[in-house]
């Protein structure tokens, strides 16, 4: 008992309150790139293994738009849309000739993409990490940190962007076609909706949310051609631990495992801490396959 | 055989038509025609091909050799999306009912169309709120929560929303109460009397034969026999011979 008491005792609070603001912005950013993987993979039943190529990709647009127009939300909004569009021209290319086939083989191909686009990233950026300042410079103060405000309002950015996507599936058209397509594909071609159409559509959005999310986080670590890497880790991650295809569940989960590891943090190196996430995922996997959150069949 | 009741310009063609699943060949030549208004009986035991045809009307599986015309034009290998909108509706056999959608969201698949009005779409739900009451009691309800009748009902309710002009029913009875029989016979006269074609796959034999004007006997992937629905009954030997246990 006393041990007990004497740990709650040693648990600064002040820490635990600033990590769960930590956890709560990393995880709505991870939840953004983390729904469009869910998205994507729900809806066609492919793993994209190139989502974080197209959060950097979405990142490097960034920086050159902000170099030519100089207003970040501007770039912000040129690169969600230049991103959308190559994704929609990917999928065309190298997805839609795949439909119907073994899930292997787009998992390979989304593999290679990932692979030529880092290269190509690389020989075109060169491998020096680019810079872009944040677009708000005020800070709050929160205990003894002087905490950005701009990291709220990416976390606020990123509910906001979740909650349009879910209110576009939930009330628009389109977004019914989507639902239908994905609940039962052949029924929904037989009900008059272009499935091949609203699949390049899905892709196309989950790219535009990769490019956002790798716009809104390029002020904090900059933007080189392997930063999608540790965001795609993560981001399988918190898709399998809230159930493949589901986007609430993903959202959860983002802030779940976010929180867990920025917690962890307190009392671990962080390089130690994000061993907490994938004993989450080795856990979730033993113990509910289908993910934490899974949707009732 | 009696070729006399053959509708003079029909409005499906199937001619010939071979369908493979993998290796396994189901349909080993069918033809047949559903005339304009036409409410035509598919008979014929368990896998002799009966879904099979209408999925391959649907453009949901590939005829290896054959065509199927619509309206004088040939519409194999049109893609299935693109049949639905030319007017073909299909209720499947297992209804394949959008689980997780509401049952007007299930509806709306069918009617957010290009070219259907606000006014087009009250026209329309209503029609089917009309016929089938339980669905407007239920219309916010997800679809997956519905009992087997209603789900039925839902899938033809579905179809209609296309405003097709033939409607490709996979064994709509199976299964149901007596009651809902009932109902789905009644909703295949008012689609009859709307002149909506009908290709009827069942194992309800009576039904068929009532609801039908000509009927199509299987087996084994081939149509083994024609007729107008008037000119056999329940009791015929060849009833027994290709449908009895």
């Amino acid at each position: 008992m006393a041990t007990i008491v004497q740990f709650l005792h040693s648990i600064p609070i002040d820490l635990l309150i600033i990590q769960t603001v930590n956890g709560v912005v990393t995880g709505m950013i991870l939840a953004l790139v983390a729904s469009g993987l869910t998205l994507i993979f729900g809806i066609m039943d492919v793993v994209n293994f190139a989502h974080g190529e197209l959060f950097m990709l979405g990142a490097y647009m960034g920086v050159i738009a902000f170099a030519m127009t100089g207003n970040f939300w501007l770039a912000l909004a040129l690169s969600a849309l230049i991103l959308a569009i190559f994704g929609a021209a990917l999928q065309i290319v190298t997805l839609r000739p795949l439909i119907g086939r073994d899930p292997l083989n787009t998992i390979l191909a989304t593999f290679g993409i990932s692979l030529v686009l880092q290269n190509y990233a690389l020989w075109q950026f060169g491998p020096v990490a680019r810079k872009i300042s944040e677009p708000i410079g005020a800070e709050f103060t929160l205990f003894y940190l002087q905490y950005p405000w701009y990291r709220i309002v990416i976390a606020l950015l990123s509910g906001a962007i979740i909650g349009a996507v879910w209110l576009f599936l939930k009330f628009n058209k389109y977004g019914v076609w989507v639902r239908a397509t994905t609940q039962d594909r052949v029924m929904a071609q037989a009900m008059g909706i272009p499935v091949p159409l609203v699949y390049t559509g899905v892709f196309a959005l989950g790219a535009a949310m990769a490019a956002v999310s790798g716009v809104l986080f390029a002020p904090f670590g900059g933007v080189d051609s392997q930063m999608g890497l540790q965001w795609v880790l993560e981001a399988f991650i918190v898709v399998v631990v809230g159930g493949m295809g589901n986007l609430g569940g993903s959202i959860v989960a983002a802030i779940f495992i976010s929180l867990l590891e920025a917690y962890a943090a307190v009392w671990l190196d962080p390089s130690q801490a994000v061993i907490v996430s994938f004993v989450v995922l080795i856990l979730t996997l033993l113990f509910r396959p289908t993910g934490l959150f899974a949707a009732p069949k | 055989m009696s070729a006399a009741t053959e509708a003079a310009e029909p409005l499906v063609c199937v001619e010939d038509v071979h369908t493979y699943y993998g290796k396994s060949h189901i349909l080993h030549g069918v033809s047949l025609t559903v005339g304009t208004g036409e409410v035509v009986g598919l008979l014929g035991r368990n896998g002799v091909g009966k879904s099979t045809t209408l999925k391959t009307i649907m453009g949901l599986v590939q005829p290896s050799r054959g065509a199927v015309l619509f309206a004088g034009k040939r519409i194999t290998g049109t893609p299935p999306h693109k049949l639905a909108r030319l007017g073909i509706g299909y209720v499947p056999e297992d209804r394949r009912i959008f689980r997780l959608l509401t049952v007007t969201e299930n509806l709306r698949t069918g009617l957010d169309r290009h070219g259907v009005t606000e006014e087009r779409r009250k026209t329309l739900l209503d029609k089917v709120f009309t016929y089938f009451p339980v669905l407007a009691e239920r219309r916010g309800q997800a679809g997956g929560t519905l009992s087997g009748g209603e789900q039925q009902m839902l899938a033809i309710a579905r179809a209609m929303m296309l405003e097709p002009r033939i409607i490709l029913l996979d064994e709509p009875t199976e299964g149901l109460m007596p009651r809902m029989v009932a109902q789905i016979r009644n909703i295949i006269d008012v689609l009859h009397g709307e002149r909506v074609s009908i290709l009827l796959v069942e194992q309800n034999v009576p039904l068929t034969l009532e609801a039908s004007q000509r009927v199509y006997i299987l087996e084994k992937g081939c149509v083994r026999h024609h007729c107008a629905a008037s000119a056999i009954d329940v009791n015929d030997p060849l009833i027994k011979q290709y449908l009895g246990v």
